[in-house]
């Protein structure tokens, strides 16, 4: 009995011990993220790689702010990560609820299109994209990034699993039989009730627009309506880049993810589970 | 006075008044000094670094000569910027009024169709082909032989070398660049007595022998009429040389712009390096300052003339503004003084044979031992003869690099090799034939 | 107010915005590729210079030595980056379930990390760790191999990762592994949220063990998750296209061992100018895809909804 004890005790302390170190590894090119941002560009790329701060932060942030609009640029990525999400978070929920709670020609084949859409890789579209911004004159404006992408696969697929095992149909059925016109009950009973679904949702949303730059390559005409990426990116010479400035650039574009992940992570894992738990 | 009348009708009403102001004064004074009809313009320039800085430097001066034209620039990465220009082109939308474009990717450009004729009027480029460097120009045309972009900056090919590490293995500067055997030669003996390697990768020597020696009609590749010269002993001698490299370990295998390859540099790890002149500016900023005075220039070995990048300003056919894109690209590429500006700060050696009296050709370049490196440059870039471009070159280059990597691998026999890529490079060049 | 919608058109109400939105931005690319892949076309010459070729392009494909080894390269990568990312995950999460409490968030939180990381500043990172002489990764082997019994396993010499063929392929998984493995892990971690205590505590006053009770109750519950992050890296390990080629430098490697198929495709567009032969790429892909998605889904739908 004594030697069970002992051996549990062990292999609970190899398990952590496994997961601490796999948590070390996932946390250290992070950490060396913002290592390099705070060194002259000389010192960055030598190997091993520096391991401890030094203080070159405010020289990089000089560099940075002097080669692109950099509060400017970071300001766009918000602005067009916050509007795609908010788009996203309508328009998915909307066809995720469609498909979910009612029955009607053709479901099967607009759901088959909506899956189809994911499995298209991206650069192809760059010159058809170009021709249709520039068709409708949004060339060089911000909806041309925020708008096109926002029924998205990925947002219909997620919010009509969840819908799918967590509101039940009496619920929508007792609604209707009370009076409620369709979208009242969307949007003043149902949509209540997705709240984690759509915190996961604000969270892959957000991110996949901000570290986006494919769109913004094509149809932006000025440094000034640059996203963060492509105006990091935009320093970035064959053979002379200003890494450390690339790197405080990077560093500074991971806050404000990290800081909605911390908010919105609790809800992420409840809205995952139930998406996915019942297929 | 009609003249002023007409130029505040013609400015937009988001110009603010101070500016408005400004200008119409400016606008009037120019007007009234030059004749001309002053109108404010804003042209587009689309650029990737270091090039943007370059342009961006120039602009209080040329405002000073042209003040009714406003240049607003647009920065990209090399590659992405490239990509935007394709994309650009395709569809006939979004186009800048000037644009960058790097030598490498002349060959594809060129013949497209979409960049005007710079030798036809009202460009007339073709009266200063005389102020460039020789090989310039045609590198900057199109198959016929009509210029498209006015070059402004060569990446002249030059031997890099530690002379310490010589010193030590007892070598001299010609033992490096008498001949490729040499060369390799002498890497056996810095392996022998210092054991640091003699390159950075075999690829490189490679690359610089498959680019000698071409007869007249040849490209590197083909030749003007299509031909496939990926068999001939041009090939066959820069595959082996880079084999004996390999196999006697004479290089150190590192990827060139990565953190190992720099890396290298700061150790003192390799002997030499091989890549056009504006490197000596990158050992000294920031991937080996620590090595100063060690360090020295040469030819390439073997006589060998090669261009490691070099850039161009073409104009579009459908800019908007092509006549004072064409004020732009004359005063960056024709005016001495911003080429030498542009070589003073970010190393962009001048196309312009005008600069090259100047004194600062004759300074001693202390990094590199006060050597003095830009008149050895200037008289390699003189001697550097054009090559004809293919647009089918990054196929081919694909293609050679592919099967490069086999035979250094052991993998493959030289002959073998060569005889695969030819026949890889005539599907190509049959499957591209309708374009 | 609002209009009444009726019963009847309300579903297609819904999906308006998803349907215009395709309609305008959707389609109208989707048609292009398709046509392209019929053409040859080298966009620098503009609009006009299409021309029709049939099934030249893919034929072309066929026969090309570059295109089999790209799918290879990209088979290869997603199935090694993808699996060991769900081996992983699975058992971490189970054990993040069960015996973390007060730092839960955190752990999850720190493996979620690499996921909202720019690619670009993570490639510097990982080929400077991947470096053969000076590299981190490399000398973790080195002093690995000091503890008994590893020695025979692990190789003597420093691992060329990046410039040896047969190892770029590796070094890419792990970096894909790195990205994606949290993830994953959250999601199997929600969805064991959701399995009630009660089965697990009939099992154990049945006597089953941990073991027994995560094999019987834990991974048969799951599979409706992995089905759906299982098609996630399906999809995303099939079309992967930025870890290769940021650590390959776009090049795609020695003997283009780490050229995926995505990579190909925006090469033969972008450096080879050819479009039409990039768009027969991208739809040869898509089928790929498509088939195996549809594996997927078989291997793993209990209810048969795709």
């Amino acid at each position: 009995m004594a030697s069970n004890y002992q051996n549990s005790k062990m292999s609970k302390i190899s398990a952590a011990l496994l997961v601490a170190v796999g948590a070390l590894i996932m946390l250290a090119p992070f950490y060396f993220m913002f290592v390099f941002a705070t060194h002259p560009r000389s010192e960055i790329f030598q190997v091993p790689p520096p391991m401890t701060f030094e203080g070159s932060f405010m020289l990089n942030m000089d560099i940075l702010a002097q080669r692109i609009p950099f509060w400017r640029n970071l300001g766009w990525s918000l602005y067009v990560a916050i509007a795609f999400t908010g788009l996203t978070l309508l328009f998915c929920s909307m066809g995720g609820y469609a498909f979910a709670m009612y029955e009607f020609r053709f479901k099967k084949t607009l759901f088959a299109l909506v899956m189809g859409t994911m499995l298209l890789p991206p650069f192809l579209g760059m010159i058809p994209n170009l021709m249709v911004m520039n068709f409708l004159g949004w060339i060089d404006q911000p909806r041309a990034l925020y708008i096109p992408g926002a029924a998205g696969a990925f947002g219909i697929f997620l919010m009509r699993q969840y819908i799918l095992s967590s509101i039940p149909k009496e619920l929508v059925e007792a609604a209707r039989m009370d009076g409620c016109g369709e979208f009242r009950i969307y949007w003043s009973i149902v949509l209540p009730l997705l709240g984690p679904a759509l915190g996961t949702l604000s969270l892959v949303s957000f991110i996949s627009s901000w570290n986006n730059f494919i769109s913004p390559l094509v149809v932006m005409r000025s440094v000034e309506m640059y996203t963060l990426p492509l105006a990091l990116r935009s320093m970035q010479n064959p053979v002379n880049t200003e890494w450390g400035a690339i790197m405080v650039g990077s560093a500074l574009a991971t806050l404000p993810l990290l800081v909605l992940f911390v908010h919105s992570s609790k809800r992420l894992i409840e809205g995952l589970a139930s998406g996915a738990v019942r297929g | 006075m009609s003249d002023l009348i007409n130029h505040m009708k013609a400015l937009s009403k988001k110009v603010i008044w101070k500016k408005l102001l400004a200008n119409i004064c400016i606008g009037w004074l120019s007007a009234t000094a030059c004749g001309v009809r002053a109108e404010n313009v804003t042209i587009n320039v689309a650029a990737f670094p270091a090039l943007d800085q370059i342009v961006k430097a120039a602009l209080p001066e040329f405002y000073k000569v042209h003040p009714e034209i406003k240049v607003h620039v647009l920065s990209r990465e090399f590659a992405d910027h490239h990509t935007a220009m394709t994309t650009a082109i395709a569809t006939g939308s979004n186009m800048p009024d000037v644009m960058l474009l790097e030598s490498g990717y002349m060959g594809r450009f060129a013949d497209s169709g979409a960049l005007e004729f710079l030798t036809s009027p009202p460009y007339n480029a073709d009266q200063y082909q005389s102020k460039f460097v020789s090989y310039t120009f045609p590198q900057g045309s199109s198959a016929e032989g009509k210029l498209i972009a006015m070059p402004t900056d060569i990446g002249v090919g030059a031997l890099f070398y530690r002379k310490d590490l010589l010193d030590r293995a007892g070598l001299k500067e010609s033992d490096l660049t008498q001949s490729w055997e040499s060369f390799v030669q002498a890497g056996e003996v810095l392996k022998q007595k210092t054991g640091v390697y003699l390159v950075g990768n075999a690829r490189d020597l490679k690359d610089i022998v498959i680019r000698s020696n071409l007869q007249p009609g040849e490209g590197i590749y083909f030749d003007v009429n299509g031909k496939v010269l990926v068999e001939s002993p041009r090939f066959v001698r820069a595959f082996k040389l880079a084999r004996m490299v390999r196999q006697n370990k004479l290089d150190a295998r590192t990827m060139a712009w990565s953190a190992e390859w720099s890396e290298s540099f700061k150790r003192g790890t390799v002997a030499t390096q091989m890549m056009g002149s504006w490197f000596g500016g990158h050992l000294a900023n920031w991937l080996a300052p620590e090595t100063r005075g060690l360090w020295r220039t040469a030819a390439l070995p073997d006589g060998a003339f090669a261009s490691w990048g070099g850039t161009f300003y073409a104009i579009p056919n459908k800019a908007e503004h092509k006549k004072e894109a064409w004020e732009l690209v004359k005063f960056m590429t024709l005016d001495r003084d911003r080429q030498l500006a542009a070589f003073k700060t970010q190393d962009s050696f001048p196309a312009l044979i005008a600069t090259y009296q100047d004194t600062y050709f004759d300074q001693p370049v202390p990094f590199l031992g006060n050597q003095k490196s830009r008149l050895l440059w200037r008289d390699l870039a003189a001697k550097t003869p054009a090559i004809p471009l293919n647009k089918l070159d990054p196929i081919a280059d694909e293609i050679i690099n592919t099967e490069m990597d086999k035979v250094l691998a052991g993998k493959k026999e030289i002959e073998l090799a060569l005889a695969d890529a030819a026949i890889m490079l005539q599907k190509r060049i049959r499957h591209s034939m309708r374009r | 107010m609002k209009p009444v919608i009726s019963l009847r058109w309300a579903p297609y109400f819904f999906l308006s915005p998803f349907l215009v939105l395709f309609i305008v931005f959707g389609i109208f690319p989707l048609l292009f590729s398709l046509v392209l892949a019929f053409q040859s076309w080298d966009p620098v010459r503009g609009m006009d210079s299409m021309q029709f070729i049939g099934l030249e392009n893919f034929n072309f494909l066929i026969q090309d030595e570059w295109f089999w080894k790209s799918l290879y390269n990209t088979l290869w990568l997603a199935f090694v980056s993808g699996i060991p990312q769900h081996l992983v995950a699975i058992p971490l999460a189970a054990y993040i379930h069960r015996s973390l409490n007060k730092t839960r968030n955190l752990v999850v939180g720190i493996y979620f990390i690499p996921y909202i990381t720019s690619t670009v500043a993570m490639a510097i990172l990982f080929s400077a760790l991947f470096s053969t002489d000076y590299g981190v990764v490399n000398s973790m082997i080195a002093w690995l191999r000091q503890i008994p019994g590893l020695a025979l396993i692990l190789p003597s010499t420093a691992i060329d990762w990046l410039g040896e063929p047969s190892n770029i392929k590796p070094a890419i998984s792990l970096m894909v592994f790195w990205r994606y493995v949290g993830f994953n892990t959250v999601l199997y971690l929600a969805a064991m949220q959701a399995i009630p205590k009660e089965t697990y505590e009939a099992a154990r006053l049945d006597g089953a063990s941990t073991i027994q009770q995560f094999f019987y109750i834990t991974l048969p519950l799951l599979k409706p998750m992995m089905f759906f992050s299982v098609t996630l890296s399906v999809i995303g390990g099939l079309q992967l296209f930025e870890e290769p080629f940021v650590l390959t430098g776009g090049r795609g490697g020695s003997d283009q061992a780490g050229m995926t198929t995505a990579m190909y495709m925006y090469r033969t567009a972008f450096e080879f100018n050819d479009f039409g032969t990039a768009s027969a790429i991208s739809w040869a892909l898509f089928f790929v895809v498509a088939i195996l998605t549809w594996v997927t889904h078989r291997m793993f739908s209990t209810s048969g909804r795709s």
